[in-house]
Formats: C-alpha cells, structure tokens, sequence
C-alpha cells in the first residue's frame, strides 16, 4: 500500500512539475517548421470535434537566448499573426490579438480566453500528424495549464511591473522641473468663459515654467509634458483640479469675489503662479426642495401598495435670507442668497448673484399617484393618492435689497387619477384632492449672512 | 361529400407547397447553401448521396460564353465550386438603363435573368480595394448572402447568423461574425492554394483591415464632440447619471457644463471615462477594472472580487464596451436616487472613515485599467474629483441605518 503510494505521490509530482513549466522550457523541444493542423467542427448543440486541415501551416520560432520572443504562425500559410509572451521571461501563453496559443503536450493550442479563464479552442498545431485528445480535454488543458503558471509569474510580473516603473519615472524625470535651474511659472488660460459664476463651465488652464536659459516648458494641456506632479495645487473660490475647475457651488468660499488658481512647485517651493479670476456672477439658477411624488413614497417610509395611489410629500419649507453688497472686484451689486430648509434643518444653498440674474426656488408639493384600475376580484378602480402640500416660504430681505430677481414656487401637487374600472358596471376611482399652496411671508429686516 | 373535401384539401396543399417551392428556388443556390447547410447534411446522411448530386448548380462549360466578357474588376466569367463542384456564372454590371448599378448577377442555371443580384460595397473598394457583394434575400440573418474577392478569380462566400436585416442596401457591420462556407474559382486549380480555411483567413484579415480604417474614421468623428475632444484619455464626473448618457452610438452629445470636479463626500458621483481608442484595440484580450484612491488608501475593483463571495457577487466584471470609446451607460461611486453604489468605494470609505474629517476636502482619483491575466496593465483613463466632507456627510456615511458605511458593514457582518 505504501508502495502504491509512493508511486502515486511521485507520478503526482512529475505531473505537477511538467504542468508548471512555463512555454519558454516548453519550446526548448519545439522547432520551426510547418505542422499539421486541426480545426474545431460543430457535431450538433454544444458538441464538437477536432478535424484536420488539408494544409500544414508554417510556424516559426524566434528566440533570444532561452527566451522566446515571437512565434509566427503563417495562418493557412497567407497571414501572418506575430504571438508574443504574455510575461518575457516567464510566459504561460503567446498572445495576439484576442487569440493565445500555448505549447503543450507536444501540441499547440490556439484558443481564446475569456474572464471566467475559461479557454476555447480553435485550431490546434501537432508536429506528429496526429492528435489524441478531445474538444473539451483540450480546453481543460490549455485553461488549467494557463492558470496554474499564472501563478508562478509573481517575480516575473513584478520584473515587468518595475520597468515599465522605471521607464515611467525617467520620463517625468526628463520632463520634470526637478535638478533644473527654473525662473518662473506661470498659470495660463486655455479658455476664457463669458461667465463665471457658480454652476458655469470649467475654466481650463495649464501651467508654463520658463528655464533659466529662457526655454519653457509646459503641462500637456498647454502642448508640452511638464508632470502636473510637480505641482501642488492650493486654489480658493474653485476645485483644487487639474487642467480645469469650476467656481465652487457655496458662496462662501467666495469671499473676494474672485477664483484664484494657484501652484506651488514642488521641487522650488519659492516658485509660485497666481491667476485670479473675476467672478461675473450672471447665470440664473434653479433651486429644487419640491416634495416627493406619490409613486417615489416607498423610498422614504415604508408603504403597502393596494389598489389607491400613494400620497405625495409637501414641498419643503424654506428660509431665504438676502442682503445686498458690492462685489469686491468690480463694484457690481450682488444679491447674496443664503437659502436654508427648516423641514430638514440643513443649509440649502449660499449664492451670490447679480441683482439681474433670476433664482428660480421650486418647492410644489408632488403629485399623487394614480390610482390602479379594477381587477376581476375588486372590479372598482383605486383611488388617486393626493397631491403634496406646496412649502411655506419665509423671504426675509435686508433694507440693503432693492432689486431681486426671485421666482417662488410653492403651488400645491396635482392629486393622482382614479384608476379605471374593470367593468362597465364598476366605478372608477376617485380622483386624489389637489395639495395646498405654500404661503410666502416676505419681511424686510436688517440681516447678517457670513459669507 | 367527404370525398370532394378531401380533395380540395389534397389540391390546396399541392397548390401552396407548389408556390412555396417556387419562392425557395429563385433565391438560388447561393442561399440554399446558406440556409440548408444543415439539413443538406441530414438529407445526405439519410440517402448517403454525396452533395454534388443534390446541386442544383449546372454542369462545366455552360456559364463558359461569360469567360470572354471582360469587365472592369475582372469578376465575370465562369466558376465551380470546392464544396458543391457544380458550375456556376458570374457577372459584374456596372450600368442598366442609363443608371449606374454595380452588380453582381449571378446564375445557377442558363437563363436570361439571373438568380440573384447582389449589391456591390463601393466603400470597401474605395478605401481598402476590397471587392465584396452581397444581398439580402429576406430579412433573418441566414438571409444574407455575402462575397468577398479573395484572390483574382477567386471569390469566398461567407456565412453570418447574428445580424438580421436593418436595410435592404446596407452590407452586415464589420464586427459581425463571418465564416466561409464556399470557396469558388474561375481556375480549379486555385483550389490547391485556396480551401475553406485560407479563404477564411484572407477573408478576416480584409475585415481587420477595413475595422481598423472604421475605428479611424470613428474617432475623427468624435473628435467633433466637445466632450471626446477635451476629455479622452479622462474620466468626467456630474452629479447624476442622466448628465453623461448619450443615446446615440459614437455621438456623445453630453454637455461639458453639467461636469463637475467638487462634490459633497456621500453624495452621488457618476462618471465616465473616455478612451483614446477601444479597449479591444489597445488591450486585446483585456477587460476594464477601476481603482479608486483616496486619503491614501485604494481600493481594486478586480482585487476586492477575488477577497469575497460577498463582493464576487456584488462587483461585476466590466466587460462591455471593449468596442467602444467610452462607457455608454456611467459609472456612478453613489448614486442615492437609486441607493446603488460601487462596493469598491464603498469599500474605500469603510477603510478611510477614521481618517476624514469634517470640513476639509479629499482628492479621489479614479482610474481605469486595462486588466489581464490578474493583473492591471495600463491605465486607459483618469480623472480626479474633490469630495468635500460637510456637515451632512457624517449622516450620509454613518447613519445607523441608511449610512452607507453603516449598510455596507452590516453587510458583511451578516
């Protein structure tokens, strides 16, 4: 028994080490020339076999050393398809295309992968003139095979892994700002939007370094390869982006009335470049705290959904505060806005805007849901679920305000439809009651808005 | 009274299989050996007759008049066939009745009209010299017929089951499957160089040549698009799905206005990468993986699957789009309208939470790979949106039950 064992674990292991050779060991016994091919032919559904191809194909081996570099498989003798190793060094397949071949069993497999390292055969190159092994055990082998030297690609992988690296580093090396003598820097605009404002388009920009001996080099946005690495971004009123930002949504980080993009370099800290960018202040904006809609209830508390259409939810309740300033740059008068919901006590929004630039709120209560129609077991329509109540406004305005470009709206949703009946002798559903208007309260008061 | 019913059943039945009969024959021989290859080979298994005598193909020499018409891509003439031996005729017509045609007539048995006429791609000849015809018999995709010049005198006819018709006029897209089922040449000698496979071969190397000149054409295209221009090679970010879809292949008509680059941490992020070329040009073989990176931490969509059932089942692998410049349907980190969320962030706010502080601002960084074997291989796009941590982040994040770190931990705690 011991003996039979014995045996076993050997034979196991000679498998084991055979399985793991990887392809460069593998083609030390392949040679060039032309072999004998066999081509997969569909028997019925999901059943196939190996057929052999009237022509043999050349294949060519090409090597450096002990590795293999390329195999050239001369398909059907008129095209060229170059396969080179997945990892140099230590490869478990030559690839080309979506298509792999690897070298096995004195066989080799052409075949395509996909994510579930599963392998499908489609040709299969013998130099002996015959095969053995099926369809299916000639994906099992090939799939097996791959994914056991997979994992013993770790050193080589990490080889790879290390020179792209390298290579990657001595390209921002060479392009770097870093051991070189610098002058200057500067921020230069890609493009100049009519508006800047909160919610208007990106501002795009690039940096230029001028070199002590006058050259200049610059970010790729700008047409150059300076590393945007070697820059630490540290800008106000905007995101602290690369290549392009936005002026930011809150007000208060906007304090000067002005973006300002700034970079420091890395590598001369000294070096700074500042723009700064007048805020314009003109793009009209609309503000959303409408209540839900009826047939969105169950997202916010839990619903048994009958025949009747869900109730829709009231409109938010909002506190809007304004008060008037200058703008800090160019004297224009700016509406500050600071806009808060007392239903979920949580600050909305803080804009500021020209004092011609409408705001629009909405705040409408949501509409009910329709409701189902008659079924043969209760033949009368479901009733329409009501509309939501329209939120109350409280626009307190600064004596500073004199113009204001607001739109409120806070009209009660649209109750939902009854739903239709099954039979002529059944009734339709009532039609879900109309929401509420939100009041609005305007009072003039002296405020303070810390932004 | 029986009798007479059952004869007027007898003669219906012989008058439509009669008419039926007749619509099979006029599609020719090159559809019946598109559409009954299989049942061609049921018929000869249970007869044991060999393919050659069920052809309907005419015997050598009859279709010979057509060898001396000379016409300007030197198609005409007679051809037998590898598969089915019989002859066959045919003719390139540049013109009928005043009109430019281009067509390729083709005839099985000697008659004035031909079996089929099948439609001449000019475009693939303009831009690659590559003659291929082709027709559309009915509209199933075992309807298309298509041939393709692999050598002088020499023609392929290929076989496609996983288009069917969108326009009478319009050949099957390149990124259809095609296989070659006959071989036919004016010489039989060519046989000894052009069997099914070579023909084949020759037959996917003019395909590949005229993709590549199609994704060419494609990214010019785009090029048009303000978004492909300013952000290939980028990942673009809003603040909800409907920003960044486009409905219409290869025209992304999204506005670059509606992107952003700062966003409340916890809120919902959707973002779309844009590629310089498609995935299955640059990376054959590959398929997409995204990390995301923040406050030092990251987190690998393809490494988190292989931790866990629980995130093998929850993140799927990317592979669509392979073909595509960019991801038609967004990507999103959260998106809260919907409660869905990628577990790989989700997995990177679980691992940073101790880390963020409210107030302050967090650079994340998305990229997407393209992986391989295990491993990611290049980055195809990238792209970097601050994540500000405000007051209302804290309840969006740990909320005892709707926080997303909060569901995510209980999730795999369960």
């Amino acid at each position: 028994m011991k003996k039979l064992l014995s045996i076993f674990l050997m034979f196991f292991a000679i498998v084991v080490a055979q399985a793991q050779k990887n392809q460069n060991e593998i083609l030390a016994t392949f040679q060039s020339g032309k072999y004998t091919v066999f081509k997969v032919d569909k028997i019925s559904y999901n059943k196939y076999k190996m057929v052999k191809i009237k022509k043999q194909w050349p294949i060519q081996i090409t090597k450096s050393g002990e590795n293999v570099t390329n195999v050239l498989v001369k398909r059907a003798g008129i095209l060229d398809e170059n396969f080179k190793p997945d990892v140099p060094g230590h490869p478990a397949y030559f690839g080309f295309s979506t298509y792999r071949l690897t070298f096995i069993d004195n066989i080799g497999i052409y075949y395509t992968w996909n994510g579930k390292e599963q392998a499908t055969t489609k040709y299969v190159f013998s130099n002996s003139g015959s095969l053995s092994k099926s369809y299916d055990e000639l994906n099992k082998l090939a799939a097996n095979y791959a994914t056991s030297v997979f994992k013993n690609q770790t050193t080589a992988r990490a080889n790879v892994k290390e020179q792209k690296g390298a290579i990657a580093e001595a390209e921002r090396k060479k392009n770097s700002l870093q051991n070189k003598q610098v002058s200057k820097i500067e921020i230069k605009l890609i493009n100049t939007p009519k508006k800047v404002a909160h919610f208007s388009e990106a501002i795009k920009y690039g940096v230029v370094a001028t070199l002590k001996d006058g050259s200049k080099v610059s970010t790729e946005n700008l047409g150059g390869n300076l590393p945007w690495s070697d820059f630490t971004l540290k800008n106000k009123g905007c995101s602290s982006t690369i290549d392009e930002v936005r002026v930011d949504e809150d007000a208060k980080t906007l304090k000067n009335d002005r973006i300002t993009i700034q970079a420091i370099s890395e590598y001369h800290p000294t070096l700074k470049a500042i723009k700064h960018i007048n805020t314009t202040n003109n793009l009209p904006i609309q503000v959303n705290q409408s209540g839900f809609w009826g047939h969105e209830r169950h997202k916010y508390v839990t619903v048994f959904q009958g025949q009747n259409g869900q109730h829709a939810g009231r409109g938010d309740n909002l506190t809007i505060k304004v008060k008037t300033v200058t703008h800090k740059q160019t004297g224009v008068k700016l509406n500050k806005i600071d806009i808060y919901n007392t239903t979920k006590k949580k600050h909305v929004a803080r804009y500021k805007l020209t004092t011609d630039t409408k705001l629009i709120i909405n705040n409408q209560g949501g509409g009910g849901m329709n409701g189902y129609g008659g079924r043969d077991s209760s033949p009368n329509g479901g009733n329409g679920g009501s509309g939501g109540a329209g939120g109350n406004i409280l626009l307190i305005k600064d004596p500073s305000v004199t113009k204001l470009n607001i739109e409120l709206n806070n009209q009660g949703g649209k109750g939902g439809k009854g739903g239709a009946p099954k039979f002529s002798h059944a009734s339709r559903g009532r039609s879900g009651a109309k929401g509420d208007n939100g009041g609005v309260t305007k009072q003039t008061k002296s405020i303070a808005l810390n932004f | 009274m029986r009798k007479q019913l059952l004869l007027t059943c007898a003669l219906s039945a012989a008058l439509f299989l009669g008419n039926t009969t007749e619509a099979n024959a006029q599609f020719g021989k090159l559809l019946k050996k598109v559409t009954s290859k299989k049942s061609s080979k049921k018929s000869s298994r249970s007869t044991g007759s060999s393919k050659s005598s069920k052809s309907s193909g005419a015997s050598a020499g009859t279709f010979a008049y057509l060898n001396s018409e000379k016409d300007e891509l030197g198609i005409t003439g007679e051809y037998f066939g590898l598969v089915d031996t019989k002859a066959f005729g045919f003719r390139f017509v540049k013109e009928a009745e005043g009109k430019v045609v281009n067509q390729l007539h083709y005839w099985e048995k000697k008659q004035e009209k031909p079996q089929l006429k099948m439609n001449f791609k000019e475009s693939y000849n303009n831009k690659k010299q590559i003659k291929m015809f082709f027709v559309w018999t009915s509209t199933g995709a075992k309807s298309y017929i298509e041939v393709f010049e692999v050598a002088p005198g020499v023609l392929a006819q290929t076989q496609q089951t996983s288009r069917s018709l969108n326009k009478y006029e319009e050949s099957v897209p390149l990124d259809s499957k095609r296989k070659v089922i006959e071989v036919m040449a004016k010489d039989k000698a060519d046989f000894d160089t052009w069997d099914i496979e070579t023909a084949q071969a020759k037959v996917d190397m003019m395909i590949s040549d005229l993709s590549s000149l199609k994704m060419a054409k494609t990214k010019k295209k785009l090029m048009r698009f303000d978004t492909y221009k300013n952000y290939h090679g980028k990942v673009a970010f809003a603040k909800g799905t409907n920003y960044l879809k486009s409905s219409k292949a290869n025209q992304p008509v999204e506005k670059a206005a509606n992107f952003i680059t700062k966003q409340e941490l916890g809120s919902t992020v959707a973002f779309k990468p844009y590629f310089d070329m498609p995935l299955s040009v640059t990376h054959p073989g590959s398929w997409f993986n995204i990390t995301y990176e923040m406050a030092g931490k990251t987190t690998d969509r393809e490494a988190l699957r292989k931790t866990s059932t629980k995130y093998s089942r929850n993140i799927p692998q990317l592979d669509k789009y392979k073909n595509d410049f960019y991801f038609y349907y967004p990507k999103v980190t959260i998106n809260r309208s919907n409660n869905i969320a990628d577990y790989a962030f989700l997995e990177l706010l679980r691992q940073t939470q101790d880390n963020l502080t409210q107030g302050k601002t967090y650079d994340l960084k998305v990229t997407v790979w393209a992986f391989k074997d295990g491993q990611n291989i290049d980055p195809v796009a990238t792209g970097t949106i601050q994540l500000e941590y405000t007051a209302n982040t804290e309840k969006l994040l740990l909320d005892p039950v709707k926080g997303w770190i909060t569901v995510l931990e209980d999730y795999l705690d369960e």
